[in-house]
């Protein structure tokens, strides 16, 4: 049996110490080039799940291991730059989009990775459905769905291991979303990506590496295809 | 004609006009101030008799345990204040606030009193204690605005902090640049007041001086070290209490511990 990429032994976690449970002894185990889906309803923590991940929280008990090593024994930095979460808010500078885009490579940590030239960023605009989308135009303007597809391009431009997506689609207008959708598939079977992606929609991905998850009383259950 | 006129305390009541003026208008104008203005006119009144009373006993005493004890009494009541202005509940910053304020407020009053203007000893209280006393005074409302503004912002930006954190940035990187408005609003009103010092206004200790019959032109060297020592005591009590207490916003995962309640 392969090591997973990562893997949640044990988890649990409370917004305070001695307060309600989110989650209570928790398990998952996820492959390398896995599409995780994580279901559930609003407000049951599916964001947190994605959070303590990349460790934006902390657990109360529990580790996380990525590629064998407990994450906490990894440089934050390090493994946020391996780990990329995209926000259910997409969040950009009042800069051009040029600059959002480019604004991970100005951090210590991603010195020595190069980044893209012009030519390779439009490039990859027309792939994420971004065509009539110009480097020098301020991201500010853009609309909340190019917003996220931008988002999800900032932080694939990283090359990270795993894409952790919270909720992309839940401000979107159904067309946006189904474009983020078939974005994130692609990503999953042309590049061999690891996703996981969580969601209180009802989209059920057509992949062959996909698996479902129902976050439900406090742990996760793997749903049957 | 250097002799200095006394304020008798009939000519000190006579002072109380300004303050009747101040209350008619409050309750003329409804301005709900009457109560703070009582309050602050008693302290006033209270504060500095007994400041010279003390004051009178210490420039005569030859003990440096007392100067420097007087010195400490200052920087703790200062470290009230500001508790009293930034309320910050989630990040403890009073300690390393109170420890910074008082080293480095320390070490610029014994440079200024020992070095620049040369008292021996340095802690000669008639000027090691004016000197403390300023630098406290304003580096105080510095240190309140700086740490205010950087709280504030941290919890208004806290989804920008979170996205570059989540591309890789560190802690100091994602916050680099309220930490700089943050420190920079702290140190602009002390730079701007070498801008309009002698200009739009005689500063305090240098009318002091000059009511007391001193030379101007020695006056205003001792203010020209005044101003001078203030941006610099500003600067390195806000630029190393804000490094320290940036350090406490973040946690073991550098994620940010302040929340938007």
């Amino acid at each position: 049996m392969t090591e997973p990429i990562l893997e949640i032994q044990d988890l649990s976690f409370s917004y305070e110490a001695g307060g309600g449970e989110i989650f209570s002894h928790l398990n998952l185990r996820v492959e390398e080039g896995e599409f995780l889906l994580v279901k559930g309803p609003s407000g049951m923590g599916k964001s947190t799940l994605l959070r303590l991940i990349c460790r934006l929280q902390q657990p109360r008990t529990g580790i996380i291991r990525y590629q064998g090593r407990e994450i906490t024994l990894i440089a934050p930095s390090v493994l946020r730059s391996s780990i990329s979460f995209v926000a259910q808010i997409p969040k950009m500078t009042d800069a051009s989009v040029r600059d959002n885009l480019l604004l991970p490579f100005s951090f210590a940590v991603n010195k020595a990775k190069t980044a893209p030239s012009d030519e390779s960023l439009e490039l990859m605009l027309r792939n994420f459905y971004l065509e009539s989308v110009s480097l020098s135009q301020s991201a500010m303007k853009l609309s909340i769905g190019q917003m996220q597809r931008l988002a999800i391009m900032r932080a694939i431009l990283l090359n990270p291991d795993i894409l952790l997506l919270d909720e992309p689609t839940s401000a979107l207008d159904p067309e946006s979303a189904g474009m983020v959708f078939s974005l994130i598939e692609r990503l999953n079977i042309d590049e061999g990506k690891t996703l996981i992606t969580v969601t209180h929609s009802d989209y059920a991905p057509k992949l062959p590496r996909a698996a479902i998850y129902r976050l439900h009383e406090r742990t996760l259950h793997r749903e049957e295809r | 004609m250097n002799q200095i006129i006394d304020i008798s305390n009939w000519q000190l009541l006579l002072g109380l006009l300004f303050i009747l003026l101040a209350q008619v208008s409050s309750f003329v104008f409804h301005l709900g101030l009457n109560r703070d203005i009582a309050i602050g006119t008693l302290r006033t009144f209270a504060q500095l008799f007994l400041m010279g009373f003390v004051l009178t006993y210490i420039l005569q005493s030859d003990r440096a345990l007392l100067v420097v004890g007087v010195f400490l009494v200052m920087v703790v009541s200062a470290i009230f204040i500001i508790k009293g202005r930034v309320a910050e509940k989630q990040v403890s910053y009073l300690l390393p606030t109170f420890l910074t304020m008082l080293v480095s407020y320390f070490a610029t009053a014994m440079f200024v009193s020992g070095l620049i203007i040369g008292s021996s000893p340095w802690w000669e209280p008639r000027y090691f204690l004016p000197a403390g006393g300023m630098v406290i005074g304003n580096s105080m409302s510095a240190l309140a605005i700086s740490l205010e503004r950087f709280f504030r912002d941290l919890r208004q930006q806290r989804d920008q902090i979170e996205m570059q954190l989540s591309l890789g940035a560190g802690y100091r990187e994602a916050s680099a640049e309220i930490f700089r408005n943050a420190v920079r609003a702290g140190m602009i009103p002390s730079i701007n007041a070498m801008m309009g010092v002698g200009l739009v206004f005689i500063p305090g200790m240098m009318s002091g001086q000059i009511l007391a019959g001193i030379d101007p032109m020695i006056a205003i060297r001792y203010q020209i070290v005044v101003m001078l020592m203030l941006v610099g005591a500003t600067t390195l009590s806000s630029v190393t209490i804000m490094l320290l207490i940036r350090k406490r916003c973040f946690g073991s995962g550098e994620e940010l511990l302040l929340t938007s309640s």
